[in-house]
């Protein structure tokens, strides 16, 4: 065979690399992830007792906050009403937003931001699309969609009021109050990023979606399950 | 190349299809398993750290 005809056939099996590379980035990371969150998510409920199943006027005193934990272990659970039935719901959320971490398609929150329930601001990391497609239908959700967050004891719930998109330095979108570093807390926010481009939309990683909520209320778990969740048939 | 490597194939042309459609599986299962996982931090251009900061 000439040295064309090889150079051809070589050429040939780098775009069928590429080719594969994109399907294994796009289908079976997120294959993979998902099913390592469903064993997360299996043994986070495993641990506790269903909440109750029915729905109670959610509480607006002061919620209680979670007791800290090590990197890499639950926080809680994300629900956000709005993906049902586009995304994986429900996605366990752990302690830290290494890569090794989001890219079990579980969401992250950022050590260095407050804890959920806290006055200040909760940030989470999710991926866009890749690694279980996480955060992929962020630019779905429009202000006053609830975004909850299940922890072993109470269930707390915020609602979307804005979202921007920055460049991934713009790390004061974490601060107590976004955008103002140093500022001291008075709400109780949450925060979630994810992967953005101006160009490519959802493809894209060269910018950040911000997504931001208000804290509206919570509930005792044995109380009850929020309305929003409880529509979805319980969480 | 690959038609080289066909040829190299032992048995009649059957058994040479199977042997082929074999190795083309196991060098997916291999991409897909482990050279893809490999590489892929590497190409920053591709795979994006959805973290902040």
């Amino acid at each position: 065979m000439s040295a064309v005809g090889v150079l051809g056939e070589l050429m040939i099996t780098l775009g069928v690399l590429l080719a594969l590379l994109l399907v294994w980035q796009l289908w079976w990371t997120t294959v993979v992830a998902r099913q390592d969150a469903d064993a997360v998510l299996a043994e986070v409920r495993a641990a506790l007792p269903p909440a109750a199943a029915t729905t109670a006027a959610l509480r607006t005193d002061d919620p209680p906050v979670p007791e800290p934990v090590g990197h890499g272990e639950v926080v809680g659970v994300l629900t956000v009403p709005r993906w049902d039935g586009l995304t994986r719901n429900a996605m366990p959320v752990v302690e830290g937003t290494t890569p090794d971490l989001l890219d079990r398609a579980l969401a992250g929150r950022y050590p260095e931001t407050q804890r959920v329930g806290e006055v200040g601001n909760v940030a989470l990391a999710g991926h866009r699309r890749t690694f279980g497609d996480s955060f992929r239908y962020v630019d779905r959700l429009v202000p006053g969609d609830p975004v909850v967050i299940e922890t072993a004891s109470t269930w707390y719930v915020y609602e979307v009021t804005a979202h921007e998109v920055v460049d991934p330095s713009e790390s004061s979108v974490l601060a107590p109050v976004p955008k103002q570093p140093g500022v001291a807390p008075a709400e109780r926010l949450l925060t979630l990023t994810t992967c953005h481009s101006r160009t490519l939309g959802e493809y894209g990683n060269d910018q950040r979606w911000i997504t931001y909520a208000t804290f509206v209320g919570w509930l005792d778990r044995a109380e009850g399950t929020p309305e929003p969740v409880l529509a979805l048939g319980g969480a | 190349m690959y038609a080289w490597l066909f040829r190299r194939l032992p048995g009649p042309l059957p058994v040479r299809l199977l042997l082929a459609l074999v190795l083309l599986a196991a060098v997916l299962v291999g991409l897909f398993g482990w050279g893809f996982p490999a590489v892929a931090p590497h190409l920053t251009w591709l795979t994006g750290d959805p973290a902040l900061g």
